[in-house]
């Protein structure tokens, strides 16, 4: 975790308060033309992927954006406050405290926009499910919850096989904690590093697709420039990552749903991440989201998981002691 | 005829003498800096990662006493000649590494143990000088303001700062990395890797202590000569290099694929605790 809690809330400080700034920032390019997207930028945010109820526009207020802000902060105390005394035997013992996240202190703002909710597209800020395919997700999350009986069934986050939810994308959403990617460019290639789970995203500039019986960790993604905008094309998604359960958004992806991702550099401390899914098996109509990721200071450390997995033996072997009391 | 003319003569010296001198004064693509251009995808075409030392071919990782000669470990019987292992010319400048007497012991230990030891076996990140010599390629992303280098095996990944950071946090699996230029050859420093990875599949390790430092230099259009030296004072009675060259992948293999085998290990490492574990 590069950035806990006080970084990002200097780094968004220090945006709010030289907004002026921006106006002298000029592109800067990479020696062979592209646009220079490298370093690290987080997309830490309390702004959730789908609008809460309580905020019927995409576009908040100043006084709802800090409503939502200050919510957070509740909930960080809730979570630090916990009782005096020891826990009851068998009971709940809780999860991290807040040192371990990083769930954002601020709103997402595009362009100096506060808003109530990634997705822009439908209005109603929430996922077009297909009825059907909504029951089907709900189940799926019933059965990664409390289903014990193979690692298989565990949610891809506590196997490590990938980051928790969709923080490798695509699209690549904000979670609770390591919102952080590296950009980094050679001449026909932009990669990027997902800090959780030391997950490379290689973005190829054109190039045919991969031999269709081949479906990586988060698709094949072939990239081309419109003008300084980054458009990333994703498809043949693995199907064991159709589940991105995270406890900041839900979301359901085929095999051949498409993602199409738009990057594109607004200043020195901005870069605009704008993304269209499509899948009409699993939704009513295709859906999009954008959010503002910003530079951030510091490297990344390294995300081991696999090498560190203590949970997912500890739940099936708590499981397997269950079943003999 | 003309045929030793003093003309042809001296052109063939010419030859003879410049041939070897060509690889030296090779002029290697650059970036926009000045700096080569390491950019693109890099494998070995060699052993190291079965065992850095030279050594013969034999008929498994890892064996035992047999009736007339050592055969292979039961576990590995049925793999055949697909789990034989290749002669190993070996890597190691000065042939063997120079082990404390404790260490070449628990070395030894170590491949008499490989199946239960050698974290490849599960998937673990590599650590470095390792990452470099698995058997899949690398890409490099390499600029004025970026180094990063991109594994297929298990998808490792090292981010390589561009001054010195000074000492590592923490301990990692894949450490911390610097790097700076030595006229045409780049300098990687690595320092904070954890004692869990090994060099190879025989058993060859380290401590936390050991600081690797790496040389790359370009030596023709398809070829760049990297070498690494190895200190460790808690293991090895002095500092070790190892050298090999890495060969660039071209054409219709120059495609990084994915190689991510936390799933390939979940049987081998949870099977046990599945509800009914298979037989």
């Amino acid at each position: 975790m590069t950035t806990c809690c006080i970084r990002p809330l200097l780094f968004c400080l220090a945006l709010l308060s030289s907004p002026a700034g921006a106006e002298d920032w000029q592109l800067q390019r990479m020696p062979w033309g592209d646009p220079d997207f490298q370093g690290i930028w987080t997309s830490a945010t309390v702004t959730t992927l789908e609008r809460p109820d309580e905020l019927p526009n995409l576009v908040l207020t100043e006084l709802e954006a800090a409503a939502v802000e200050s919510g957070m902060e509740d909930l960080r105390e809730a979570i630090d406050n916990i009782g005096e005394g020891d826990l009851e035997a068998g009971g709940d013992v809780g999860g991290y405290n807040s040192f371990w996240m990083d769930p954002g202190t601020r709103v997402v703002r595009v362009r100096g926009e506060p808003r109530g909710s990634i997705i822009t597209h439908p209005e109603d800020g929430q996922i077009p499910f297909r009825f059907t395919e909504k029951l089907r997700m709900y189940w799926n999350i019933y059965k990664v919850l409390t289903w014990t009986d193979h690692p298989e069934q565990r949610s891809e986050g506590e196997r490590c096989t990938v980051g928790f939810g969709s923080t490798g994308g695509p699209p690549m959403l904000p979670v609770l904690y390591n919102n952080n990617y590296q950009f980094a460019q050679s001449p026909g290639h932009v990669m990027i590093l997902v800090e959780m789970n030391h997950n490379v995203r290689t973005l190829r500039i054109g190039g045919e697709p991969l031999p269709e019986v081949i479906k990586p960790w988060f698709g094949d993604s072939i990239a081309r420039w419109e003008g300084d905008t980054l458009v990333v094309e994703t498809s043949q998604l693995h199907p064991e990552q159709f589940l991105r359960l995270a406890i900041k958004h839900q979301v359901m992806m085929g095999t051949d749903t498409r993602v199409t991702e738009r990057f594109t550099r607004l200043n020195e401390n901005e870069l605009l991440y704008q993304f269209t899914v499509s899948d009409p098996d699993i939704y009513t109509e295709d859906w999009q989201g954008e959010m503002t990721l910003r530079k951030s200071e510091g490297p990344i450390y390294e995300y081991a998981c696999h090498e560190g997995n203590y949970a997912l033996p500890n739940i099936l072997a708590g499981a397997r002691q269950e079943e003999q009391e | 005829m003309g045929q030793n003319s003093p003309l042809k003569t001296l052109l063939w010296f010419t030859a003879v003498i410049l041939a070897p001198m060509a690889v030296a004064d090779y002029e290697p693509p650059r970036t926009a800096d000045g700096k080569p251009d390491l950019n693109g995808l890099w494998q070995v075409l060699n052993t190291a990662n079965y065992n850095l030392e030279a050594r013969d071919s034999r008929a498994a990782m890892q064996m035992r006493e047999g009736p007339v000669v050592p055969v292979p470990a039961k576990e590995l019987v049925p793999l055949g000649a697909v789990g034989a292992v290749p002669a190993s010319l070996g890597v190691v400048k000065d042939g063997k590494i120079p082990y404390q007497d404790w260490a070449r012991k628990q070395r030894d230990d170590n491949a008499a143990n490989w199946l239960e030891r050698d974290p490849e076996i599960k998937c673990y990140l590599p650590g470095i000088p390792r990452a470099t010599y698995m058997p899949f390629p690398f890409q490099i992303f390499h600029n004025k303001d970026a180094l990063v280098f991109s594994y297929e095996y298990a998808g490792a990944v090292r981010n390589v700062a561009l001054s010195d950071p000074g000492p590592a946090p923490i301990p990692s699996w894949m450490g911390q990395s610097w790097a700076e230029w030595d006229g045409d050859t780049l300098v990687i420093h690595t320092d904070g890797q954890n004692d869990q990875t090994w060099f190879d599949r025989a058993g060859n390790f380290h401590s936390e202590e050991l600081i690797v430092t790496e040389r790359f230099t370009r030596t023709s259009e398809h070829t760049m000569q990297y070498e690494a030296t190895l200190e460790d004072p808690a293991v090895f009675t002095r500092p070790w290099t190892i050298s090999m060259p890495l060969y660039k992948r071209v054409g219709s293999d120059d495609r990084l694929m994915q190689f991510n085998c936390v799933t390939f290990v979940e049987e081998l490492m949870y099977g046990h605790l599945r509800k009914e574990p298979l037989q």
